[in-house]
């Protein structure tokens, strides 16, 4: 077994990490045992990462949980009996973990507690950009936000003696270009704690009713005062004084994260870094007040460059107030600087050009500009989800009826997309199962109300709202799409799947099973292969038509794992040809099915199958209507 | 010669190892001792959507991020992805491009035209004087395996010499990565790449 550079026992050792890895390595340095989350991107590579050092450090005690609630609930169980443990996930699963988290900042921490919550502007890869530092604020926790792999790594093991010392949880927050970003590390030495594990009977503590949380609030204020009283002692704010003057006014910067690093690039590219003030925070809330007070003192005009909410301009400004000096100082931020989205390398070049007077040459655009269309992501060949949102428009199709089709999140929301635009909603996690809930209640019966969805979000928080239907009676075909893999975040493993983060037997959930205890009468659940076109397309027309709450589970194993499969146990996938005599140019699978193994020759008109891409699925002989495509015999 | 910031940009579609080549580049980056840092398109990338790997190293690099045509060198696996992102490059700035368009499949089904070679190359002079192709998939193919095209890409950049890290380093950031059986095909593509890459320079002179 090698060992990857990431789990040597050497401290001092500089290597490349990507951030994820650099924050797993910082938790193993730390002496973390217990790490829970759920997958989510950008936070997907954290516990994976630690998975693979528990090869050599078996004290680790990882799991994908369920969702990010219970992940956050066996972290903070660990860190109730003495463990130290890190809750991660991504900046929406921490509104799933709001309700444990909210009550456990009251109780706070034992084990040194950290939850990450990896934030993502511009919405790379989410349905929102929500800007979780406000979590902190919320609940009353202290935030750290680090602006380097470096500085994830050492802060984040920091953060676990900072969270035993002040007995309080650690919100860790990060943003896409951090845990995305490849960096060079210097690593440190790897804690192995040896102390007694094991609960505390404290019921004064840990039951949180109303007689113990008017108590537990107290302490949580006090300590909030305590960490508020340090901030301006935390090892990773810093401030530079400068006092000169840049064209006729003294700027003071103040920053965090990655905004931080490229800010220090942009006053390089001015020349200007040593001339101006810079606070640099990585306690971003509680304020170092007292360093914030000199950054006053020394400054004429303020600028905090940060991205999406005015989270650190709207505590300087009460601030300002507090000092008296809101008339003498003038606080910039979101009236420079977007609300919205990541901010690009060249916004700090132009808006701090804008401000302080310089010329910035936007590059020149050619006259005629050239438009490529967009190159959206799409599902894989083979992809048993595109067989089932065929197969649902052709059911459709032959009732002559729309669907309501209330979807969620996963690679299945690719679907929205031409050609098969086969979904209507996607909010969050189990909404489809939630939202079709209220949506049949006044849907008419022309219309069949659909909740599509995969089986890692059916797991994640389906259950609740499926049996939300049955019970009150909201009829609807819940669709799930049982492709064995949590896939768009990277193929994790599910309680389908029932392997663990470290590639162990758990148990096995059978989805069939779980619906039936859900309420769903036998004849009410069918499953099929969804490469299996026409027979789903059958079956699917029988449970579109079922009366009650129906089950329907599509299921075929992701493409790629599948794929990925068959190459390490040298399965050679079928072959498949186009018959160009039979083929009429009809398009109907270019146009309606849409895999990217079927191109279009222009010049005879006629499809054919790109061997390279072709996972050899068959789906689209059942879809081909003059039967002009084949599998080659072997 | 010590760089104080050298910024690179690495386009290409999901698949094409764009991810790989721009770690390469940076454990290479720091074999040499300089400060790295780089932010890559994960999670969506192997979904076949367009992917952007930025690069950045040097005595002096503090984010990840380049800022518009502050680019030194645009490293594109396709060829309409450096038309895509063409506004990160400066008159001055090195294309690299492997003569490879990829169509999206959704073009067909939204009744859309996809621009041609040529008439990428003749919008890139536009925007730059120094744009270099070259038919990486067919190099790599001819080795006989196409996915070392980024290895032939990545020499391609020492043979133009516009890569400011040593032909050594680079070979041994390739290898590092790689099992044992595979070493000597990328030895052998990356000698290629760094081959074809002087002669486009040598064309380039004449």
């Amino acid at each position: 077994m090698s060992r990857p550079d990431f789990a040597d026992e050497d401290s001092g050792k500089k290597i490349i990490m990507l951030g994820n890895e650099a924050i797993a390595r910082g938790i193993l340095e730390a002496g973390v045992v217990i790490g829970a989350g759920y997958p989510g991107t950008p936070s997907s590579e954290i516990l994976p990462t630690l998975a693979e050092m528990q090869k050599f450090f078996p004290h680790l005690k990882l799991e994908w949980s369920v969702n990010e609630k219970v992940g956050f609930e066996v972290a903070y169980g660990g860190s109730m009996s003495n463990v130290r443990s890190v809750a991660v996930m991504k900046h929406v699963g921490v509104n799933v973990a709001s309700d444990a988290f909210m009550t456990a900042c009251y109780a706070g921490a034992r084990g040194g507690m950290v939850l990450i919550s990896a934030d993502d502007p511009n919405c790379y890869s989410s349905q929102n950009e929500q800007d979780n530092r406000y979590f902190g604020l919320h609940a009353l926790v202290p935030v750290f936000e680090p602006s380097t792999p470096q500085e994830a790594k050492d802060m984040i093991k920091y953060a676990f003696d900072f969270s035993e010392e002040y007995q309080s949880l650690v919100l860790f927050r990060t943003t896409t270009r951090l845990n995305h970003g490849r960096g060079d590390v210097i690593l440190g030495d790897v804690n192995i704690l040896n102390r007694d594990y094991g609960f505390d009977w404290d019921r004064s503590r840990w039951v949180c009713l109303p007689s113990h949380s008017r108590v537990l609030r107290m302490r949580l204020l006090e300590r909030l005062d305590d960490i508020s009283n340090f901030a301006d002692d935390f090892p990773f704010n810093s401030l530079q004084l400068s006092g000169e003057r840049v064209n006729g006014v003294r700027y003071g910067f103040v920053a965090a994260g990655v905004p931080y690093s490229q800010l220090l690039d942009a006053l390089n590219f001015y020349g200007i870094s040593k001339k101006v003030s810079i606070l640099k925070l990585g306690l971003v809330y509680p304020p170092p007040k007292e360093l914030i007070k000199e950054l006053f003192k020394s400054s004429d005009e303020i600028v905090v460059i940060e991205e999406l909410e005015p989270f650190l301009e709207n505590i300087l400004k009460q601030i300002a107030y507090e000092e008296g000096l809101s008339k003498e100082i003038i606080i910039h931020g979101k009236d420079i600087f977007p609300q919205n989205g990541e901010f690009s390398g060249e916004i700090y070049l132009e808006n701090i050009a804008r401000l302080m007077g310089f010329s910035y040459k936007k590059v020149p655009v050619p006259d005629e500009m050239m438009i490529i269309p967009p190159r959206l992501p799409i599902l894989c060949p083979g992809c048993g989800h595109r067989a089932t949102f065929y197969a649902i428009k052709q059911v459709e199709k032959k009732m002559k009826t729309k669907f309501v089709n209330s979807s969620d999140i996963g690679c299945y929301t690719l679907a929205v997309y031409k050609p098969l635009e086969g979904i209507d909603t996607e909010v969050c996690m189990g909404g489809s199962i939630g939202l079709a809930n209220g949506i049949s209640k006044v849907q008419s019966e022309k219309n069949p109300v659909l909740a599509i969805l995969g089986d890692s979000t059916f797991f994640h928080s389906g259950i609740p709202a499926l049996i939300n239907a049955v019970f009150n009676k909201n009829n609807m075909l819940v669709v799930i799409l049982d492709n064995r893999s949590t896939s768009m975040t990277g193929f994790q493993d599910n309680p389908g799947t029932g392997i663990t983060i470290t590639n162990e037997p758990g148990i096995r959930i059978i989805l069939e099973d779980l619906v039936k205890g859900c309420g769903i009468s036998p004849e009410n659940i069918w499953v099929e292969d969804s490469n299996d076109l026409n027979k789903t397309v059958e079956k699917l027309e029988e449970a579109v038509k079922a009366e009650g709450v129906r089950v329907f589970i599509s299921r075929h194993l992701c493409s790629l794992v599948e794929s990925n499969q068959f190459r390490a146990q040298h399965i050679i996938p079928p072959t498949i040809e186009v018959d160009h005599e039979k083929c009429i140019g009809c398009l109907i699978c270019v146009n309606k099915f849409g895999c990217q193994a079927l191109n279009f020759n222009e010049d005879i008109k006629k499809v054919s199958i790109e061997q390279l891409i072709c996972r050899g699925c068959k789906v689209c002989i059942d879809v081909c209507p003059q039967n002009a495509i084949y599998e080659v015999d072997s | 010669m010590e760089i104080k910031s050298y910024n690179l940009l690495n386009v290409g579609v999901g698949g094409q190892g764009v991810i790989r080549a721009t770690q390469i580049l940076s454990y290479a980056a720091l074999l040499e001792d300089y400060k790295v840092r780089t932010a890559e398109t994960h999670g969506m990338a192997q979904r076949g959507g367009s992917v952007a790997s930025y690069l950045r190293f040097g005595t002096e690099v503090e984010g990840p991020l380049i800022p518009r045509g502050k680019t030194n060198t645009i490293l594109a696996f396709e060829a309409s992805e450096a038309v895509r992102i063409f506004n990160y490059a400066g008159p001055k700035t090195v294309f690299l491009i492997n003569e490879r368009i990829i169509i999206p499949p959704m073009i067909h089904q939204m009744g859309m035209d996809y621009p041609n070679l040529r008439e990428i190359r003749d919008f890139l002079k536009h925007v730059s004087t120094n744009i270099f192709f070259l038919d990486g998939v067919k190099i790599a193919t001819d080795l006989g395996n196409p996915r070392t095209m980024n290895i032939v890409m990545l020499g391609a950049l020492i043979g133009l010499d516009v890569l400011p890290l040593k032909k050594e380093t680079l070979e041994k950031a390739i290898l590092s990565n790689l099992p044992e059986k595979l070493h000597e095909i990328n030895r052998e593509a990356l000698k290629f790449g760094i081959e074809n890459g002087m002669k486009l320079r040598r064309n380039n002179n004449e």
